[in-house]
């Protein structure tokens, strides 16, 4: 296990820059996830650490040294890719093994056979050892996938959206498996990821990627309570947050300069409409446990949770305030 | 559901026949769906009864016959079995079948070694590589007829391109360099040949297998510390091994046949040294006139190339479920 860090990179492929100026540590044992969406740099932030890119200006270092010039072997680095990349025509086991049977590592046969034992327990994938692995169902392959970055016991584990293709039963469970694997082996782990659940639940600091640049980094509670703009309020949060525009709810303080209101669920308060009543109920989706009140106000759209049990129905007028809302100036930054 | 979505088109359908003029729909009508399917590939089925599978039976047929060609009012007597018997007693039709095996087998290793090779260089995607990859391929554009030509001009001792570089390299007199003429030779004239017009054939079908392996599972291996020697043998042979199996399959059955090329060049000689099977088959129908013993040769050339095929198609498929 290691500290990695990434000083100033750029990285840009032809005419579009992949990469802008990124900085960011992640520390010995620390879980790290980097979301963003599609095209934000996440995954080729990973392959620069890999050193499956070079980067164009800026340095990468791994336990304090310099990587510029040493190639992904030298790296000591383990990749998961979003597709399962294993040898299709070896088995389970001998996927498991290949990483160990590089002469690099010069591993005894016994050593070997332990470690893929153990980690196709971690993995719980030990009873399809014998197993080819194009016969294995999708989680399956992703879990020989995970394991055969995990028998390495490399600085840094690198996990390129491995839960994607998966279905959400199965990546319910993996996101739980993962972050107790990396809990129990103390691993340092960077993880990317356009799923903010996977992000909240596994991370302990979370990095907003956008436009190949680090918007923000902080604890996944710092980045839901305290995004830095717009964009990242915009990255959390079930349902979405609402963005009105100032002085159209009443309620909270607003500052100076103040252009764009975001409120959240718990930013919003609804009282039974009385004289004072200035929205109204335009939908409700029951989800079982909660339901989503989508409301209208002054021909803005809002959606909110509610309790199932508040006797409302569509069409019911409401009076809606805010409460301490997150309030952003004309160029999207955070005021407080 | 299912009821009323029938009914709606039940209804269309009743719609739509109404609206059809009488005659047409008449005929139609009375035809099934079936009938019509079969309408339209009548004849495609026909022509491949007319010009494959009858004259097949046909010469099953004459197999068991001392039928000769060139005597078509001689009485056609059945011979039993006799005609089998002797192609497969005969020392020359053996000489010929070891003769043919010996090129299948050089042809296709050779070929294999060499495609494969260019395959993964031009894999590479260095500079030009669409320029030289068309630069390859001409040789298999080429008819039979015009490479078989030029190689006996290239092949001349006395003008002969190749027996002047031979002899520019080696000092060796150009008279002595006599390709087609020497016994000893001339098998491997003819198998340099097929070498150069069909290597590109077998390299375009590696191609398309090397393309194949997704660049993310090199990224892998290499990440996992494998060295280019242990990616070539556990990725990229592995998982090319199917294409490569199906170009030995082509190249197999096609160089079985060989002939045209063997024609062009020594047309078997000198004496009988390149005289392949396809040759003596020849030979024995339209030189002899043998016609029935020569249908009882092509039938046993037929089975043994179906069936060695049928063989290696399910080890294929074997390779390929891995």
């Amino acid at each position: 296990m290691a500290e990695v860090s990434l000083q100033n990179i750029s990285k840009s492929f032809g005419e579009s820059q992949a990469v802008r100026n990124l900085t960011l540590t992640i520390r010995d044992g620390e879980f790290v996830v980097l979301l963003g969406p599609t095209g934000a740099g996440k995954t080729t932030t990973l392959r620069l650490i890999a050193g499956l890119e070079k980067p164009d200006t800026g340095r990468v270092t791994i336990g304090g040294q310099d990587m510029a010039g040493s190639a992904p072997a030298g790296r000591d680095v383990a990749f998961v890719f979003q597709q399962y990349s294993l040898y299709p025509h070896l088995t389970v086991y001998e996927n498991l093994a290949f990483p160990l049977r590089s002469p690099a590592r010069r591993l005894g046969a016994d050593e070997i056979d332990r470690r893929v034992r153990e980690v196709a327990r971690m993995v719980r994938i030990d009873h399809k050892l014998e197993n080819r692995s194009t016969r294995l169902s999708g989680g399956e392959m992703q879990r020989v996938a995970i394991g055969r970055a995990l028998v390495r016991k490399p600085s840094i584990y690198l996990m390129d959206e491995p839960l994607s293709s998966l279905d959400a039963k199965l990546r319910g469970e993996l996101r739980l498996e993962l972050k107790r694997i990396q809990r129990e082996l103390g691993s340092t782990l960077l993880y990317v990821t356009h799923d903010q659940i996977e992000a909240m639940t596994m991370a302990d600091r979370i990095g907003i990627l956008n436009d190949g640049e680090l918007i923000q980094l902080g604890t996944p509670r710092e980045i839901y309570s305290n995004p830095v703009n717009l964009h990242v309020a915009a990255r959390l949060g079930q349902p979405h947050i609402n963005l009105i525009p100032a002085g159209l709810v009443p309620g909270g303080r607003a500052p100076s300069g103040t252009k764009t209101v975001g409120a959240r669920t718990e930013h919003l308060e609804i009282h039974a409409g009385n004289g004072s009543a200035n929205a109204e109920i335009d939908w409700i989706e029951h989800l079982g446990d909660q339901s989503h009140l989508h409301l209208r106000i002054a021909g803005h759209k809002l959606v909110t949770l509610a309790n199932p049990y508040v006797p409302v129905r569509p069409g019911d007028k409401i009076t809606l305030t805010l409460k301490d809302p997150l309030y952003f100036g004309s160029d999207g930054q955070r005021l407080v | 559901m299912t009821l009323s979505h029938s009914s709606i088109v039940d209804k269309a359908a009743e719609t739509a026949a109404k609206a059809t003029p009488a005659p047409i729909a008449v005929r139609v009508r009375g035809l099934s769906d079936r009938a019509i399917a079969w309408l339209f590939i009548a004849p495609a089925i026909s022509l491949l009864l007319a010009i494959n599978i009858f004259p097949l039976l046909w010469a099953v047929y004459l197999s068991f016959t001392n039928y000769r060609a060139n005597r078509p009012n001689a009485v056609v007597e059945g011979v039993g079995l006799r005609n089998y018997q002797r192609v497969l007693t005969d020392p020359d039709i053996w000489q010929a079948m070891q003769t043919t095996a010996h090129f299948v087998f050089w042809t296709i290793l050779l070929q294999m070694l060499i495609g494969f090779a260019l395959a993964y260089l031009i894999d590479r995607k260095f500079r030009g590589h669409a320029f030289w990859t068309t630069i390859v391929l001409i040789p298999m554009m080429l008819s039979p007829a015009v490479v078989g030509n030029f190689w006996r001009f290239l092949y001349e001792p006395q003008i002969g391109l190749f027996a002047y570089a031979v002899s520019f390299l080696s000092g060796i007199p150009t008279s002595q360099i006599q390709m087609l003429g020497n016994v000893s030779l001339a098998p491997w004239a003819i198998i340099v040949v097929d070498t150069w017009m069909w290597t590109p054939y077998v390299m375009l079908i590696c191609l398309a297998g090397l393309r194949s392996i997704p660049d993310y599972i090199y990224e892998a291996a290499e990440v996992d510390r494998a060295s280019a020697w242990r990616q070539f043998w556990s990725i990229t042979v592995p998982m090319a091994l199917p294409f490569i199996m199906l170009a030995v399959l082509f190249r197999g059955i096609e160089n079985f046949k060989m002939f045209d090329m063997v024609t062009l060049l020594t047309g078997g000689g000198p004496g009988s040294v390149t005289e392949v099977a396809s040759i003596t088959l020849k030979r024995e129908a339209f030189e002899t006139w043998a016609t029935g013993r020569s249908s009882a040769f092509a039938i046993v050339l037929f089975v043994a190339v179906f069936g060695l095929a049928n063989i290696y198609v399910k080890a294929l498929n074997k390779v390929k479920q891995r």
